[in-house]
């Protein structure tokens, strides 16, 4: 168990992971995020036009780091899929509720 | 020589999947995740459904400051690629390049924690307290439960790191730093949506 630390000598047969996907994960979140927050603090856009801009970002986003950073594009991932696109779906129908019918 | 003899006391590849039961354990914990998600989601409706009630209290407009939600933003974001960078140290077998990237999240989680409970201060003292109004209520418990999961995930990481030091990265030990990792990821994600929702959409009005 002492040499836990030093195996570090990869095969040819294991691909090595680098970090550059990970980097590029990082700048295009970076970059969604700034492109939303510059939508709103533009100000002097068409309130549904910005609404959009925003949804748009941020599903781009997670959608991008789930992939990457949780790994769900990695194979062997279809009951994590399945168990979270199941919880996406609840929360869809709660949150159309919640912003259309509750005060109609 | 062959890094895939694992009968020589050598960690294999991917130690999280390694045994059947750390495969299970991030299944598992995906399955909770998609629980997480409804939970969250149960607070965001109510947000939704309540934001416009403001009472005598501030409007979301006026009352939030885009620059230290960005700043926030900012943080975690940075602490989610430096919890991915502690996994890939993890795949490499670097025990102690995996530790540092994780001290440097549990740094980064607790600079946002520290944003976020001055961001309160500052909302109580202009008026907005938790019994202000109901768009307060349901901003404060759904902004404050993202708080206390970021909190949750500091504590956990960093009695992951005391057990690292204990025990070492075996194929017991790296499926907990791999499912604590998704779990930081998931509270990125959370407050992806949170500062789009919350703070953006409410900025807009």
């Amino acid at each position: 168990m002492e040499n836990n630390q030093s195996t570090e000598q990869p095969t040819k047969r294991h691909k090595v992971e680098g970090p550059q996907k990970h980097i590029v994960a990082f700048v295009m979140s970076l970059a969604l995020t700034i492109i939303a927050f510059a939508a709103v603090a533009a100000g002097e856009i068409n309130t549904t036009f910005v609404y959009i801009i925003l949804v748009t970002m941020a599903v781009i986003q997670v959608f991008v780091q789930m992939s990457f950073w949780m790994h769900l594009k990695d194979k062997g991932h279809l009951y994590p899929i399945i168990g979270i696109v199941a919880g996406v779906f609840v929360v869809f129908t709660m949150v159309i509720m919640a912003e259309y019918w509750v005060w109609w | 020589m062959s890094a895939h003899g694992h009968a020589d006391g050598h960690l294999p590849h991917d130690p999280e999947k390694a045994t059947l039961e750390g495969r299970n354990k991030i299944l598992g914990f995906w399955l909770f995740l998609g629980a997480e998600t409804v939970l969250f989601g149960t607070l965001f409706s109510a947000y939704l459904a309540l934001r416009h009630n403001v009472l005598d209290g501030p409007h979301p407009a006026e009352l939030f400051q885009l620059p230290m939600v960005f700043a926030a933003t900012m943080i975690l974001l940075t602490s989610s690629l430096t919890s991915v960078f502690a996994v890939q140290a993890l795949h490499h077998h670097k025990v102690k390049a995996m530790i540092n990237w994780l001290i440097v999240t549990i740094v980064l989680g607790l600079g946002f924690l520290g944003l976020e409970i001055y961001e309160f201060y500052h909302y109580v003292q202009e008026g907005h307290g938790f019994t202000t109004s109901a768009f307060s209520s349901s901003f404060y418990t759904l902004v404050g439960f993202h708080g206390a999961h970021v909190a949750f995930g500091v504590l956990w990481i960093g009695l992951l790191i005391g057990q690292i030091f204990k025990k070492g990265l075996t194929v017991v030990t790296a499926p907990k730093i791999y499912v604590s990792a998704i779990y930081w990821h998931f509270i990125d994600v959370v407050w992806v949506f949170i500062f789009t929702v919350v703070y953006l959409m409410g900025k807009v009005g």
